[in-house]
């Protein structure tokens, strides 16, 4: 096979002195996989699947080029020599699979604290970080000689660690971005002013690194079309950036990016909520200008997607990150004419970017092994169990797909005429349809797997008994559970009951916010669509509140505005009764102790539900072991459902 | 000779002196493992007299993780080996801490559900816990149990049982969180006893923390029932913490300078009556104060007394204590010591930036004395000059203006934030004891080529366009500059304690005050601190306007225009004066050793490290 669907992303491309095979990069990302500033085995096996399943260039994390540079904890110092035991361990790695692996090195520059380093925060002038918020050192011409000679010394080490050549990141958390742009350069000296001035930098670092690569490894540059900030650089300077580097005749391809990290992050690793492809234009208004090669990059999910990006021109290399972070197997798939099988990534953002913002490590929501390549799953017990499984949402799904996979028997219970469980509800709201990829692509793999999946199957616990299985997984799920204060009252309902139709509230609906997420902000943006007048409320500081982890924050309010949707924070719903057929709430603003009644016509409930565990107290004392999965253990979020049912499936 | 500094009994083993220093998160392990920092850190208060050293809480089972760095007890028998053989020497006792989160953990490290009493919610994260059965209860007490088997056999001196902020078991023995019909919630401390009973069986000292007031009487435990509890478990353990706080209060359990110093006396006076004499009890509560320690134990309110920041801020507190010589304050600032935060910062001091990097920085040898100036007298340069003359040099610190101690007595002027000039009233003390020779009111414009620069910041740029009204710079109104009469709007594109505790001030005096912040939450880096909440309620309380998500872009006469951060829609505010309470520009005065807010303006911390570290480099290269 040859990829014979796909007329450029199989067709090979020379990159400077490199040779990739096909045109998709796992570009560079972090994964919080560093331990004591060294890169360790995880990285390693990580990188190492991607390579194994096809990835036409990788390009690692960020490495550290100076000692002033520490904005996270878990950065590769690649300024220490001590570095290049691990570096051979991922090219070594990588290579065993033929593909090329390039190290990115990078000085996060003011995008950073003094916390780690306890050195002052260096920058070319002393504007702070709009996220750190510290004042850096505007470094002098000493200081920017000291920057320089360290992209040098990293490369060095980097060409010593085995590496195909390195990427300079002067693109969206950089000090290279940070002299490149009016708005954090304002120096007078040789280093400011003219765009040729804020640019000597980058040009000197070109240099240095050339000179400690040599002309067999490959040298990238990662520059920002548009940092989406006021007086930043756009794409107009970026163009002439490209057409800098080019002419410096030591640079064999440009990588792009949008954005900066530390300001406008959720256009950098935009949600569901931004379309795929949305950051193509810089890639093409660049490749307009140069010669080499440029990677395009923004969200790029399928290969159909990257095979357009490459047939319309805008790129010559697509960077697929999450894509290939939720689907080692990605381009293998692809190229097998099997891309359907593909286990899509959903743009959620929760366990990659989400926790990378929370300095944990890297995961996936739907790939429960990424951050754990390294730790090789037990052997199955003795094969084939028969398994049953009750439930057909994420964690019943990921069990019996994990059991199948490993060689058991499974049949799925799954009591509504579908599959999907609450993801089906949650991607029925505006602008979170892709969620439902979850438990779509897990249904395929259980049914590549060989799971016999029984819908509309009530499974008793008679039945189970009476089955006389290996074991039994519970994924049962979890029913609404309504607060303490609604009593009775019929216009008091729970986000399922408007999104599975039982409930369809009209007039002025009050949105109750307890879970921090998509549940009240889905719902609010539906019944405002739908006409109503809607309120959210939360005891929190903040409507939604990890919507900011996930990067959704921006857009929400962005969409919230326009839908005419108002927010109140630090407020507790102590009652609520029914007056003239209208709701009256009695609401206490907690900061202030002031209570005040709120008149509406609908409450829509976002709020913690209950486990449906009828079947975990019934099979109590089985002759076969039970064992539960997700919500109904106790209700939570998809991620713990998948999780769960993969370490259930991998347990049997 | 102040009692703090005697011995004390405590079930048959001597500690050296009543102060104990009392378990907390310092982000020093390696993965899960107590490390040589550990070892370090407890080492050098041992060393300074800490009478009982409790090491960091370790999770007794693997469903515990609730910081990535937290401790977990059965991977700790070599670190408390280390900890004790290291502490030994100076008679310090020291007792493991054990304990489990539950509810108030995290599932990010672990992945599974979290333990619980009952399914609720807590009040931070959200997430719902799973509810215990009996295979988990019983899990749990073989926990503690075989956790504080290893604690002796390391050779530690007992343990001490976490029944306080972060606990499993105070949620149990809560009506907040225990909604079980089983007996373990009908009787509510029944896995408390438990508990204690298991861990009694290795034959240590057992100490309990217990949270005596939840804070939360509609349902959580108060005053009244912890003194009843307290009678009940006097028989189980050798000493009871008292400490108050729930997962409704979160920062009531070690608050920041906003409480006063001492607030459970009353509370500690009580358990101390309610249990005879049967067991020991130690004061807890923003303890830092020697002189109030001393009149606690005058007092009997208990028998030993915990003194956690205070000797964060200053290892040496007894020994100092015992020399009549003045430690350095610990100003609860909560600064650089309150390490509960995703990004694992490493516990340490404003006013001892040497603290949690005790294996670092590491300083010796004997200097030539010689001569040096220091220009500045904030506390960068305060630092350096204190330090200069410790190794015996001959110095000379020079401030332009006519008071000692910088944007440090700036900052006690801000709202809630006195206690800040402590630090500033101990640096300044100590310059003088030390024979430094102190000029105020003295400019300097030519730098010897080995003086330390240390002249502070300057006003920084606003990012907003005036076309007429006043603006007035945060560092002039502190110094007393005047307001016009009419609402006042804070502009504060930082988010820390400065911006929030002027709009506090400027309501105190009854000025009709709104703060503007870019964020949708005032006062963001207050996280960090644990006041974050605190302070947002205090605003509003003070009736403030807090102007969330929004940029300051125009400023006129009357009025200003405010710009939604998303929306990009603007509207107008009544105003007669800003407060410009951004960022500041380094002070450009040149000079080989430069520290502190000339090099970058940060905070008290980065000034006095960096001002530590110019005079240890002045130092080094007089060994030249």
């Amino acid at each position: 096979m040859s990829g014979g669907r796909y007329r450029y992303l199989f067709s090979p491309l020379r990159v400077g002195p490199l040779v990739v095979r096909n045109r998709i990069v796992f570009s560079a990302h972090l994964t919080n996989y560093a331990q004591d500033g060294l890169p360790s085995e995880q990285h390693a096996e990580y990188y190492a699947a991607r390579a194994a399943g096809g990835a036409g260039l990788i390009i690692t994390e960020e490495h550290s080029t100076h000692v002033t540079d520490w904005p996270y904890e878990k950065l590769i110092h690649g300024f220490h020599r001590e570095v290049i035991p691990g570096y051979r361990r991922i090219t070594e790695a990588v290579h065993a699979h033929g593909t090329p692996i390039l190290a990115q090195l990078n000085h996060n520059g003011g995008q950073a604290s003094s916390m780690y380093s306890r050195l002052p925060v260096w920058a070319p002038s002393p504007v702070p970080d709009p996220m750190f918020r510290e004042v850096p050192k505007a470094i002098d011409a000493r200081e920017i000689a000291e920057v320089v000679a360290g992209y040098g010394t990293v490369a060095g080490h980097c060409a010593e660690g085995g590496f195909d050549g390195v990427e300079l990141q002067c693109s969206h958390s950089s000090i290279v971005r940070g002299f490149l742009s009016p708005a954090t350069n304002k120096r007078t000296d040789a280093y400011g002013g003219s765009l040729h001035n804020r640019a000597r930098i980058l040009l000197e670092i070109i240099d240095a690194v050339r000179e400690a690569i040599g002309p067999e490894r490959a040298l990238g540059v990662r520059l920002c079309g548009d940092e989406l900030i006021e007086g930043g650089t756009t794409i107009d300077e970026a163009v002439e950036v490209a057409k800098l580097v080019e002419a410096t005749g030591k640079v064999d391809y440009i990588n792009t990016s949008i954005g900066v990290a530390t300001s406008t992050l959720f256009m950098i690793e935009a949600s569901m909520a931004i379309p795929p492809g949305y950051a193509l234009f810089i890639a093409n208004a660049i490749r307009d200008a140069v010669r080499l090669p440029v990677i395009g990059v923004g969200r790029i999910k399928d290969p159909v997607q990257a095979e357009r990006a490459l047939a319309e021109g805008h790129c010559d290399l697509v960077g697929v990150v999450r894509g290939q972070i939720a689907d080692a197997d990605f381009v293998a798939k692809a190229r097998a004419g099997h891309a359907t099988e593909i286990r899509t990534c959903l743009s959620c953002n929760q366990e990659c970017v989400g926790r990378m913002g929370l300095n944990r490590w890297l995961g996936c929501i739907e790939n429960p092994r990424t951050g754990k390549e390294s730790v090789p799953l037990p052997m199955p017990g003795p094969r084939p169990q028969r398994v049953l499984v009750v439930g057909g949402g994420p964690a019943g799904l990921q069990a019996a797909s994990t059991a199948a996979q490993r060689g058991h028997h499974v049949t799925l219970f799954e009591r509504n005429e579908t599959t999907g469980g609450q993801v089906t509800l949650a991607a029925s709201v505006p602008s979170r349809a892709e969620f439902l990829d979850v438990v779509r692509n897990l249904l395929a793999e259980c049914q590549r797997y060989g799971v016999d999946i029984k819908t509309g199957a009530e499974a008793s616990a008679e039945l189970l008994r009476s089955e006389s299985p290996d074991a039994v997984v519970l994924a049962t799920g979890a029913k609404p559970k309504k607060p303490y204060w609604a009593g009775d009252l019929e216009r008091v309902v729970d986000v399922r009951d408007v999104l599975e139709g039982r409930a369809t509230p009209d007039g002025e609906v009050v949105v109750l916010d307890d879970l921090g997420f998509h549940q009240a902000t889905s719902v609010a943006e539906l019944l405002a669509d739908r006409g109503c007048s809607v309120r959210i409320t939360t005891s929190g500081m903040v409507v939604g509140q990890d919507l900011g982890v996930t990067l959704d924050m921006e857009t929400f309010n962005v969409r919230a505005h326009a839908k005419g949707i108002r927010q109140h924070t630090d407020e507790v719903i102590l009652g609520a009764s029914e007056v003239d057929g209208r709701i009256v709430l009695q609401v206490l603003t907690h900061t202030t102790g002031v209570t005040t009644e709120r008149t509406c016509d609908w409450v829509v409930c976002a709020t913690h539900q209950a486990p449906e565990d009828e079947l975990w107290q019934e099979l109590k004392g089985a002759p076969f072991p039970v064992y539960r999965a997700g919500d109904c253990v106790t209700p939570r979020r998809a991620h713990a459902a998948v999780i769960e049912g993969h370490r259930v499936g991998v347990a049997l | 000779m102040s009692p703090i500094t005697d011995p004390i009994e405590i079930a048959g083993r001597t500690a050296p002196s009543r102060v104990l220093f009392g378990p907390h998160e310092t982000n020093l392990a390696r993965g899960r493992v107590l490390s040589d920092r550990h070892v370090a850190y407890y080492a050098a208060r041992a060393a300074g007299g800490a009478g009982v050293i409790v090491t960091e809480t370790a999770s007794v089972h693997d469903s515990d993780w609730p910081y990535e760095r937290a401790p977990l007890a059965a991977l700790c028998g070599p670190g408390w080996s280390s900890t004790v053989d290291a502490c030994r020497p100076h008679g310090t006792l020291v007792l493991a801490g054990l304990g489990h989160t539950g509810s108030q953990g995290s599932s990010a490290f672990g992945q599974s559900a979290l333990w619980a009493p009952s399914r609720v919610p807590d009040v931070a994260s959200r997430e719902l816990p799973m509810e215990m059965e009996d295979d988990e209860i019983n899990a749990l007490v073989a926990g503690f149990r075989d956790s504080a088997a290893l604690a002796a056999e390391s050779g530690m001196d007992g343990v001490e049982i976490d029944a306080g902020q972060y606990s499993l078991l105070r949620q149990f023995s809560s009506g907040l969180t225990n909604q079980r019909g089983d007996e373990y919630g009908t009787d509510k401390s029944r896995l408390l006893r438990e508990v204690l009973g298991a861990v009694r069986e290795s034959g240590g000292i057992v100490g309990l923390r217990l949270s005596c007031d939840e804070l939360a009487p509609w349902a959580g435990l108060t005053p009244e029932q912890a003194a009843v509890l307290a009678r009940d478990l006097a028989e189980l353990v050798d000493y009871l913490v008292p400490v108050r706080g729930s997962a409704m209060s979160a920062s009531a359990t070690r608050p920041d300078l906003h409480t006063e110093p001492g607030f459970n006396l009353d509370l500690c006076r009580r358990i101390t009556e309610a249990v005879e004499g049967r067991t020991l009890t130690a004061l807890q509560g923003s303890v830092v104060d020697p002189a109030q320690a001393r009149q606690a134990l005058d007092d009997g309110v208990a028998n030993l007394v915990e003194m956690t920041r205070a000797q964060i801020a200053e290892p040496e507190l007894v020994a100092k204590v015992r020399a009549g010589a003045q430690p350095r304050p610990c100003v609860l600032s909560n600064q650089k010591c309150r390490v509960r935060d995703n990004r694992n910062p490493i516990v340490s001091c404003i006013g001892e930036p040497h603290s949690g990097h005790e294996t670092e920085d590491v300083a010796d040898g004997h200097d030539a004395p010689r001569d040096v100036l220091v220009i500045g007298g904030g506390p960068a340069g305060l630092e350096a000059a204190r330090v200069l003359a410790l190794r015996g040099h001959r110095v000379e610190l020079r401030e332009r203006t006519d008071r000692l101690g910088g944007m440090l007595r700036l900052a006690a002027n801000v709202g809630g934030r006195a206690r800040l000039g402590k630090l500033a009233d101990w640096l300044e003390s100590e310059v003088h004891r030390l024979g430094v020779t102190v000029r105020t009111g003295v400019e300097v414009t030519d730098v010897p080529h080995d003086a330390i620069v240390a002249t502070g910041s300057v006003a920084g740029p606003r990012n907003y366009a005036v076309h007429g009204g006043t603006v007035v710079d945060v560092v002039d109104l502190l110094a007393g500059a005047q307001l016009p009469d009419g609402p006042i709007v804070v502009a504060d594109p930082v988010g820390d304690f400065v911006g929030v505790g002027i709009a506090e001030l400027l309501a105190s005096q009854g000025k009709a005050t709104t703060i503007v912040s870019q964020d949708q939450v005032v006062g963001t880096q207050l996280a960090l601190t644990g006041d974050l909440a605190d302070a947002n309620t205090r605003l509003q309380q003070a009736g403030v306007t807090l102007a969330k998500r929004s940029l300051l872009r125009e400023v006129y006469a009357g009025h200003v225009v405010l710009e939604d951060v998303f929306t990009a829609e603007r509207r107008e505010l009544e105003c007669a004066a800003v407060v410009h309470c951004g960022h500041r520009l380094p002070d450009t005065l040149p000079g080989p050793h430069r520290a502190g807010d000339c090099v970058a303006p940060r905070t008290v911390h980065e000034a006095i490290l960096e001002g530590r570290r110019a005079a240890m480099a002045i130092s080094a290269g007089a060994l030249v």
